[in-house]
């Protein structure tokens, strides 16, 4: 009982903190998949006189990644020209290039105009489509989701900061006549510090393992059953092993650098 | 016989404070016993403070051990401070520890294996008439019996100095006995120097010893 009570107060925050983290970077990988899957399904369409190679377009903007031509006989088909074929090779000739362009990353919506704009200064390029209130919808949802869940994020870390601080205070008062004492019979800094150290140690072990367990059943259980699309794709994702290392060095951190904080403030009286 | 304190035109006091002792000059010897004496306030404890490093000289030197006490570094503090026997009126001792090892803290300190802490532990306790206590903790103990583990952890590394601020303050007649023949022995059969800074000299003490008082004003007399 005396241990729980002992180590509750700072695996409490610390593993908030740690829920944080590990939110933030399972967020961001899946976001990640997601956001490529989003770009991987968005072109603009952008109708020139000339033919242009993916140079030529990236003379004017530097986002555009891939180009694709798209045929004209196709276009035309989709017109269904019931047409002699000497017209419509005539007409085919007289229609001007259109290209579909995939861009390096999901824009914002000021990116996607500065693209748009930065292509209509090519006396080459007669018109530009860049499909803006279907990409828009869909990137402030995205945004909306990443926003909500990123501030979240940060309540949670700062309400585990607070707790910690709130430790720190109970350390103090816990440990200062120790250590007072040791350091009157000539204790260095890291044997006054010693049961502190351990004791914060085996906390972030604790919570860390803690945190990757809770990830790893919300992997293999809520996850793994999931339809929400952006999970499904990613459930290898959601929890690494490489996590239990990451968590850990960050819990260590954190209790470190709490320890020294309560330490250095401890003076002889 | 060497100084283990030499004071000259020793000036102390707290930041932002007057000075509470002043150009004080005075050379304490190996194996002497001394007494510093003075009322309220006069800073007795403020002397003895500075003897452990608690305190930097403001003016003057001070040497405890042959260090410079003005620029002593850290780590030689430490080492300073690892073999000095230091006593308190509030005894100073660590609650959530056990009085044995309580007793054996210097030993712990300074790396010894748990055999030879053990076992320092046991005689001590036996000679400061605290055997059969030593899974105690502090305050499950009376306050005499508090101060007789104090004096048991100052004496727990044979120090080459023991400092002692009113030791027997407010303790019974017994464990101000026990602690006076405790200091005594030490004094008399290790050779180490004992300081003692208290308002009233035992009305019975067996060996020779020499006796500072502070006035008002914080001048340092030798009485004799």
């Amino acid at each position: 009982m005396k241990f729980i009570k002992t180590h509750i107060s700072l695996i409490f925050p610390l593993v908030a903190i740690l829920l944080g983290l590990e939110f933030f970077i399972v967020f961001d990988r899946t976001t990640d998949s997601f956001e490529k899957s989003l770009q991987n399904g968005y072109s603009m369409m952008v109708v020139s006189k000339d033919d242009m190679s993916i140079d030529d377009f990236r003379s004017w903007d530097t986002h555009i990644e891939r180009v694709q031509e798209l045929e004209k006989s196709k276009i035309l088909e989709r017109l269904k020209m019931g047409s002699s074929g000497s017209k419509q090779k005539q007409f085919e000739a007289s229609l001007p290039n259109f290209y579909s362009l995939k861009l390096d990353g999901y824009l914002t919506i000021e990116e996607l105009d500065s693209v748009k704009m930065n292509l209509q200064k090519s006396s080459n390029i007669l018109s530009i489509e860049t499909f803006q209130s279907a990409y828009q919808s869909k990137y402030e949802l995205f945004s909306f989701i990443k926003f909500a869940f990123q501030a979240f994020i940060i309540f949670m870390t700062i309400i585990g900061f607070f707790l910690i601080v709130k430790q720190m205070e109970v350390w103090n008062f816990l440990h200062a006549q120790r250590m007072k004492v040791m350091e009157i019979f000539g204790a260095s800094l890291y044997l006054r510090s010693k049961v502190l150290i351990n004791m914060a140690i085996i906390d972030a072990v604790i919570s860390a393992v803690l945190t990757s367990g809770i990830f790893y059943l919300f992997q293999n259980s809520w996850v793994k059953g999931s339809q929400m699309e952006i999970l499904k794709d990613n459930v290898a994702s959601v929890f690494r092993y490489t996590d239990v290392f990451i968590l850990l060095l960050m819990a260590i951190i954190i209790v470190m650098i709490a320890v020294f904080l309560v330490v250095i403030n401890i003076r002889e009286e | 016989m060497s100084n283990v304190i030499t004071a000259s035109n020793l000036t102390l006091g707290y930041e932002n404070d007057e000075e509470i002792i002043k150009n004080a000059n005075f050379s304490i010897k190996k194996g002497d016993f001394v007494f510093i004496t003075g009322p309220s306030g006069s800073g007795k404890s403020t002397l003895l403070k500075s003897f452990y490093g608690n305190l930097s000289p403001e003016a003057g030197s001070l040497t405890v051990g042959g260090l410079d006490m003005i620029e002593i570094k850290k780590k030689d503090l430490q080492e300073l401070r690892s073999h000095l026997g230091i006593v308190f009126q509030d005894y100073k001792l660590i609650n959530e520890w056990t009085v044995e090892k309580n007793v054996v803290l210097p030993l712990w300190i300074a790396g010894y294996s748990a055999d030879v802490q053990s076992t320092q532990a046991k005689r001590l306790l036996h000679h400061v008439k605290l055997s059969g206590k030593e899974e105690k903790f502090p305050l499950e103990l009376s306050g005499g019996e508090q101060q007789r583990v104090g004096v048991a952890r100052a004496l727990a590394k044979n120090p080459f100095l023991i400092l002692a601020d009113e030791p027997t303050g407010n303790l019974d007649e017994y464990s101000s006995n026990v602690i006076w023949d405790l200091m005594e022995n030490a004094c008399h059969q290790l050779d180490t120097t004992v300081v003692v800074v208290t308002h009233r000299i035992p009305m019975v003490f067996n060996i020779p010893y020499r006796h500072f008082t502070i006035d008002e004003n914080g001048s340092v007399y030798e009485v004799h």
